[in-house]
């Protein structure tokens, strides 16, 4: 069961983007009026906002957070074609009197000719890397050799994706039988049926990200993408958020048969597909075990998924954005917390927890 | 004259028609300026100056007003403007600083008029008058600013900003009298034409160089300014003081700002580096440009709506030497591309969500709701009534979906993992408690992994004779309840397949038992020879927690059980044909006294839950020495390959753990590496340092074990002598003293030592606690306040 915090935001145009850090304390947002806010929860679960600033001279696209074990450290994108590397500051000040914290900018990533539009960090055994893409259809992943310098970056790739770039996710897979990888999603709108999601992995032998796949039957505007946390699986699952909700496995084939490639080949399903929001679908995140995606849509409702033992993917809940029931869903109950009176839980409640039996 | 009829009755409703096109120049560009019936347009640049005429779908080059077979410096153009009052009368600034007037209604092919060589450096810019024919104005990078009139010779009157270059001049629309003057120091001047001595009005408008400005085509006052500094900014000059109504952010400097016709708010803008791209800005909404032509590929040096009251055709001039006309309906939408929605899950199962505003509330006549302060419901933000309709909606509502304990929240995951016990106990002992917190949780699959592995694992050896009476006598409790519970569970865990008849199922059931005691009496002497250091209550507790996980199960509510006994099944995809039941029990029973067993039998045998029941009462007896516990190990390896697949890693791992050699060869390396450090990560993001530690000490995978010993070096000063200890004993080598001494106690001590910075005196953890919580003085007796952090 969900209930709805809703928080003063106070950005003076759109959010983009929303960002929990690694420990789910804190949490990033950015908006269009070119600032950046961070939220710190407090004891009794309010979230205060820490810092506000400016960071960019267009719409701020995506923030995300770095591993604390490189200290607080942020990564914006921008429409002013930069992406750039934040820090808080440590140590006492008026500020921190206030409660307000203080950020810097670290860096400034130049190299994109056209707008940023996704940003992220490397999964930390990795390193301090981060990946940036373009409207131009460059992936730019950069390397910081020093954790300790975060105004140092160098760009130690560049992938051409051809097509203009939306969102890159990185496989967070930390074993070493998978290397590195990164899917691109692409929101190119021009009517041909390229495919709008890719996927790169890294060559050991070339030191190359090379193309590994390319999802075929993807071939609407992908706006959203995300591998599920891999928590020791053997196979990557991957969310993907165009005109529905699609869900992949993409299994390794053993590595015996391809070593002499260099490249991964993989067995790739499709194993959900869900068009419940009737429209574009703007968002995908998964919970911290991978077992459960919420998306977000133009019907401004948040849905969430989840796998039965058989592998089938359900939805387990709607949540409308403004708190209130959702009209003239027929594929869902509509379970009301039991707190206050009916009318006040009526409004208060989502309805997150109801399973729903209908066979999608 | 046909066509340019056509065109100018535009002006009467008819829209223009066109598409969006361009056509090659054979220079770059540096202004471009519209004749004032929309149908030709005058390109000037260095090395170009030329009339195109503006057709249906292409630019047709009418002139070419570069004469001559040496063009002089005249020709290199700055800025062009074409008189809106008169077709045949155009101006340009040169670089060399002449201002040029043109008449195309001369017969010769020469149409240069007249030449103003008056400025000392490259003029900016030139600007008629909106209603005055004759009256030209020029900016210079001289400083000065000149008013000419074009019937005479020279110059009327000379206007001197008395501050640096003037980058832009305009006349007020609204005011006969007034211009408009920029400056390269960031002010902007207000001049009347009839006073040349001294401007009427300044104020700094931006941070650098102001490079543009441009009076609102209604008469409104309103100004509007560009500079280096990225900005547009939008002032209202009604007021005595200059007030800034707007700011756009632009993402590099601008160049150059057009107002659209017809749209009171709306303003086009370009910039002269970087940025090769036309916006149109809605200054309301200043962050993201409502329209976007990004067809150039350098640099875009001048901007003209194509006609003064149609907003949809704008034309362009720039340094890839391309002229373009550009159609709104053409161009690209940031706004539209731009993601309205946030949606991040946090760790602990919260979402945050934010989604503009009118995407949530369609059903707009909702009242917002105000709640309790607890839990507001949505936070919505007043929107001034008037503005609500015309205004684009552009306000993101963000709200966090906080899940309570029973759903999606990760506290079992918090629990499990504090309650865990992986290490330091008997394996049976170890499995009984992980299953009780499992089952604490209402995690009953996991809890029924537990026991299985107790059963599988644990019945070797354990087992001395003297706990053996123990056991038989409490056994003989259970085995009643065993009896009923099995009874009642048969037919609900095997479903409508294998229906079991009742007083079958009872007199097998009892055959078992009774056979169970039976061999456990046979094997007396066989466990003596085995017998085991196991403390003598050990066994006894074990049967214990036995019998209360079998009431448990048997009190719960039938439902409970249902869901429980469902469960594990079907969770497992079937890899084996579950043979049915009673067979399967037959076998064993048979097979008991046989040393060899068949594997698929006794995988069977676990994998159903109902019979790993029946096996907690006959484990003892039937497996005892016969079945060697390697025997199930490529199930066990299954199983925690499936809590893996499943994302539950937490399982894997803690099963590794406790299992440790048993069952570490049958899984290849590098998953446990993957499994250790997955949950360790997960571990870390949930804070849990000490139970990550425990996993990191507890592993024994060689990458993880060393994951505590990377980075970790302790210099340690002696006490005494106050010098490095160099060697790694208790005793310094230089002073021959012990240097980790307790100063309560006065041993040396051996674990957590805690000490004071400023006296270097310290001791065991406890003490100093102990002591501290009386004295604040150094238990040493140095008399230092001692300070611990």
């Amino acid at each position: 069961m969900f209930v709805a915090r809703s928080i003063a935001a106070d950005h003076r145009d759109l959010i983009h983007d929303v960002s929990f850090d690694f420990h789910g304390r804190r949490m990033a947002t950015c908006s269009s009026d070119q600032s950046v806010k961070v939220w710190d929860k407090s004891e009794n679960g309010d979230w205060h906002c820490t810092a506000s600033w400016k960071t960019h001279s267009g719409s701020v696209w995506r923030v995300t957070w770095a591993h604390p074990e490189f200290g607080q450290v942020l990564a914006s994108c921008s429409f002013d074609r930069t992406a750039a590397v934040w820090e808080e500051i440590v140590g006492e000040s008026n500020d921190k009197l206030r409660g307000q914290s203080h950020w810097v900018k670290r860096t400034t990533l130049v190299d994109s000719r056209t707008s940023v539009t996704d940003v992220k960090f490397a999964p930390k055994h990795m390193g301090l890397m981060l990946a940036t893409c373009s409207a131009d259809g460059v992936v730019r992943i950069y390397e910081a050799p020093d954790v300790m310098n975060l105004s140092q970056w160098s760009l130690q790739h560049e992938i051409s994706c051809k097509l203009s770039c939306s969102c890159i996710s990185w496989n967070p897979s930390s074993s070493r039988a998978h290397s590195p990888m990164i899917a691109v999603g692409s929101d190119d709108n021009s009517p041909n049926i390229l495919a709008k999601v890719q996927i790169y992995e890294y060559n050991e032998n070339t030191r190359k990200y090379a193309k590994a796949e390319a999802l075929m039957t993807v071939t609407d505007p992908v706006h959203d993408i995300a591998f599920a946390p891999n928590l020791g699986r053997s196979f990557h699952i991957l969310a993907v958020a165009t005109k529905d909700v699609r869900i992949f496995t993409l299994k390794p084939l053993r590595k015996e048969l391809t070593s002499s490639g260099g490249l991964t080949k993989f067995e790739i399903h499709i194993v959900a597909q869900f068009d419940n929001h009737n429209s574009q679908v703007w968002r995908v995140s998964w919970n911290i075990t991978g077992t459960v995606l919420a998306s977000s849509g133009d019907d401004g409702c948040v849905r969430l998924w989840k796998a039965n033992y058989m592998d089938n993917w359900k939805c387990t809940g709607i949540l409308k954005g403004n708190g209130s029931p959702v009209n003239g869903s027929s594929q869902q109950g509509i379970f009301n917390a039991s707190l206050g009176s009916a009318n006040t839980s009526l409004q208060n409640s989502l309805n997150g927890s109801s399973v729903s039996r209908k066979q999608s | 004259m046909e066509k340019m009829a056509r065109v100018t009755t535009a002006l009467g409703g008819n829209a223009l028609t066109g598409r969006t096109m361009f056509c090659h120049l054979d220079a770059p560009a540096n202004a471009i300026s519209v004749c004032r019936d929309a149908a030709q347009v005058v390109v000037a640049g260095r090395n170009i100056f030329k009339i195109y005429s503006i057709e249906e779908d292409q630019f047709v080059e009418k002139l070419n007003l570069r004469v001559g077979r040496k063009p002089s410096l005249n020709f290199s153009c700055a800025d062009v403007v074409w008189h809106q009052m008169d077709e045949n009368l155009l101006a340009t600034a040169a670089t060399n600083g002449v201002v040029v007037t043109w008449n195309l209604g001369k017969p010769s092919r020469n149409k240069q008029d007249q030449l103003f060589t008056e400025h000392k450096r490259t003029v900016n810019k030139v600007c008629f008058h909106p209603t005055e024919v004759y009256m030209l104005l020029s900016g210079s990078q001289d400083g000065y600013m000149k008013c000419f009139d074009l019937r005479k010779k020279d110059s009327v009157s000379t206007f001197s900003g008395q501050s640096e270059s003037v980058r832009d001049v305009q006349f007020s629309i609204r005011d006969y009298f007034t211009f408009a003057a920029t400056f390269e120091n960031g002010n902007v001047q207000l001049w009347d034409i009839r006073r040349p001595d001294r401007y009427e009005r300044m104020f700094t408008a931006h941070n650098g160089p102001v490079f543009c400005c441009d009076w609102h085509p209604e008469d409104r006052g309103w100004l509007a300014t560009g500079g280096r500094d990225k900005m547009v900014k939008v002032w209202d000059m009604n007021t005595t003081r200059a007030k800034e109504i707007y700011c756009v952010q632009t993402i590099a400097s601008v160049a150059r700002v057009k107002w659209r016709p017809e749209c009171k708010h709306h303003i086009a803008t370009c910039s002269m580096m970087v940025d090769h791209n036309i916006y149109v800005w809605d200054v309301r909404r200043p962050f993201i440009p409502s329209a976007m032509f990004e067809e150039h590929k350098d640099v875009t040096t001048g901007i003209v709506w194509r006609h003064l009251h149609d907003p949809y055709f704008l034309l362009s001039g720039s340094k890839d030497s391309t002229l373009y006309q550009h159609i709104f309906k053409d161009a690209s939408q940031p706004i539209d591309r731009a993601n309205p929605e946030g949606l991040c899950y946090s760790l602990y199962g919260d979402l945050a969500f934010a989604a503009k505003e009118s995407l949530i509330s369609s059903d707009s006549n909702r009242k917002p709701y105000i709640g309790d302060r607890r839990h507001p419901i949505f936070f919505k933000r007043k929107l001034d009534p008037t503005e609500q309709f015309e205004y684009i909606s552009s306000s993101s509502a963000l709200s966090v979906f906080e899940t309570d304990v029973e759903s999606g929240s990760m506290d079992w995951f918090v629990h499990t993992a504090k309650q865990y016990a992986l290490a330091g106990r008997p394996l049976a002992e170890l499995c009984d408690h992980n299953a009780k917190v499992a089952k604490g949780l209402d995690r009953n699959q996991v809890a029924q992994t537990w026991t299985m592995l107790r059963i599988i694992y644990s019945s070797l050896g354990t087992v001395s004779s003297t706990n053996l009476n123990h056991s038989m006598g409490k056994g003989s409790t259970t085995l009643p309840l065993m009896n009923s519970f099995n009874l009642k569970d048969i037919p609900s865990g095997l479903g409508s397949e294998s229906r079991l008849d009742r007083s079958k199922g009872e007199s097998r059931t009892e055959n078992i038992l009774m056979d169970s005691s039976s061999t456990l009496i046979n094997n007396e002497d066989n466990e003596e020879t085995e017998g085991s250091d196991v403390p003598a209550d050990y066994l006894l507790g074990d049967v214990e927690a036995d019998e209360d996980d079998l009431y448990m199960m048997d009190h719960e509510n039938p439902h409970a059980e249902e869901q429980e006994y469902s469960l594990p099944q079907e969770a497992f995809p079937l890899r084996h044909e579950i043979v049915d039941n009673p067979s399967a029990l037959d076998h064993l029973q048979d097979k008991a006294d046989s040393p060899h067993v068949s594997g698929n039998e006794a995988e069977t045998v676990s994998l159903t839950p109902v019979e790993s029941f029946s096996l907690i009462s006959i484990s003892h007896s039937l497996y005892e020495n016969r079945l060697p516990s390697d025997f199930f190990n490529p199930i066990v390896r299954d199983t925690l390959l499936f809590y893996a697949e499943q994302g539950d890693v937490q399982t894997a791992v803690s099963v590794l753990i406790v299992l440790g050699d048993r069952i570490r060869k049958e899984i290849d390396e590098q998953t446990q590496e993957h499994w250790y450090t997955s949950y360790i990560d997960l571990l870390q993001r949930f804070q849990l340092w000490n139970i990550s530690n425990e996993v990191i000490k507890l592993s024994t995978c060689r990458a993880i074990n060393c994951l505590n010993q990377a980075s970790t070096t302790l210099h340690v000063n002696c006490s005494n002598c106050k010098r490095p200890m160099s060697n790694r004993g208790w005793i310094c080598d230089r002073c021959r003293q012990c240097a980790s001494m307790c100063a309560v106690c006065h041993h040396v001590v051996k674990g957590l030592f805690v000490w004071c910075q400023g006296c270097s005196h310290g001791g065991h953890l406890q003490h100093i606690m102990k002591w501290l919580e009386t004295s604040s003085h150094c238990p040493a007796g140095c008399g230092h306040l001692c300070e611990y952090t």
